[in-house]
């Protein structure tokens, strides 16, 4: 899933469907696709990518499309990385614990 | 290329010490997996074990004593045992330089994460080398913009 959604969000048609959800400027297909250099198909299509990766969700309501965002998926995507920063730091203190217990030459040799 | 996570810290030891615990299989599993099942030799693949968090099958790319270890695996997954050579993987490098007072530094890499997968990289990078960098930024922008 992870992979899906860096796919996703690697593409400027995607990023600006996303940023035009995340700042309100449009809920339904028609908004959302209007002025984006693309048809209404094309739209469409892009959104369908993001609803694979789970970024985002649609609803027929009547005659039109509504899009809704995931916040929780963009965020989990953001702290993807951070949970890798934070793995480390953790493995290096442990690395660290556990050679400074275990050298006794550590002075000799420093 | 900003598709890196570098984090480093200090320790008071030889280059040696830790050039070993990096690559012995019994000081390994005292600070980082589990287990290990199979060489730490720079071309074999021996498979990480975390306990109930499952295995992984980690690529052993270098091994240069006592400053240098490096090997590939499928970052933040526990559960990759098939062959890492077939899949996306990240390379993880391990240098340690000496440092004043006794301390040497160990600094980590890990890199590749827009070669995440392959398709990442043909299609939705082709236009934008920046990466992981670039799509962190406009996530944060997202957020910002959403507040």
């Amino acid at each position: 899933m992870q992979a899906q959604v860096f796919k996703a969000m690697g593409d400027p048609a995607r990023l600006t469907l996303l940023s035009r959800l995340a700042s309100g400027e449009g809920h339904t297909i028609g908004s959302l696709s209007e002025n984006l250099g693309m048809s209404r198909q094309g739209a469409r299509k892009q959104l369908q990518v993001l609803v694979a990766a789970e970024l985002i969700e649609l609803h027929k309501v009547g005659r039109e499309t509504e899009v809704t965002i995931n916040i929780g998926q963009l965020q989990q995507a953001r702290a993807f990385i951070r949970e890798l920063e934070r793995q480390w730091d953790q493995r290096l203190s442990a690395l660290k614990a556990f050679v400074e217990q275990t050298d006794p030459s550590s002075e000799a040799d420093g | 290329m900003q598709n890196i996570i570098e984090r480093s810290i200090r320790i008071q030891a030889s280059k040696a010490a830790i050039y070993a615990a990096l690559t012995e299989a019994d000081k390994l599993t005292q600070w980082f997996p589990s287990s290990v099942e199979g060489d730490l030799t720079p071309g074999s693949q021996p498979l990480f074990g975390f306990g109930e968090h499952g295995k992984s099958r980690v690529s052993i790319v270098a091994a240069e004593p006592h400053h240098y270890f490096a090997y590939r695996w499928v970052p933040g997954a526990n559960h990759c045992e098939g062959d890492v050579s077939l899949v996306a993987t990240t390379l993880v490098e391990f240098r340690i330089s000496e440092a004043e007072g006794g301390f040497c530094e160990v600094k980590v890499t890990e890199s590749g994460f827009n070669e995440l997968p392959a398709d990442i990289k043909a299609d939705a990078f082709k236009q934008n080398n920046q990466g992981w960098d670039y799509m962190v930024n406009r996530l944060e922008q997202l957020f910002t913009e959403a507040a």
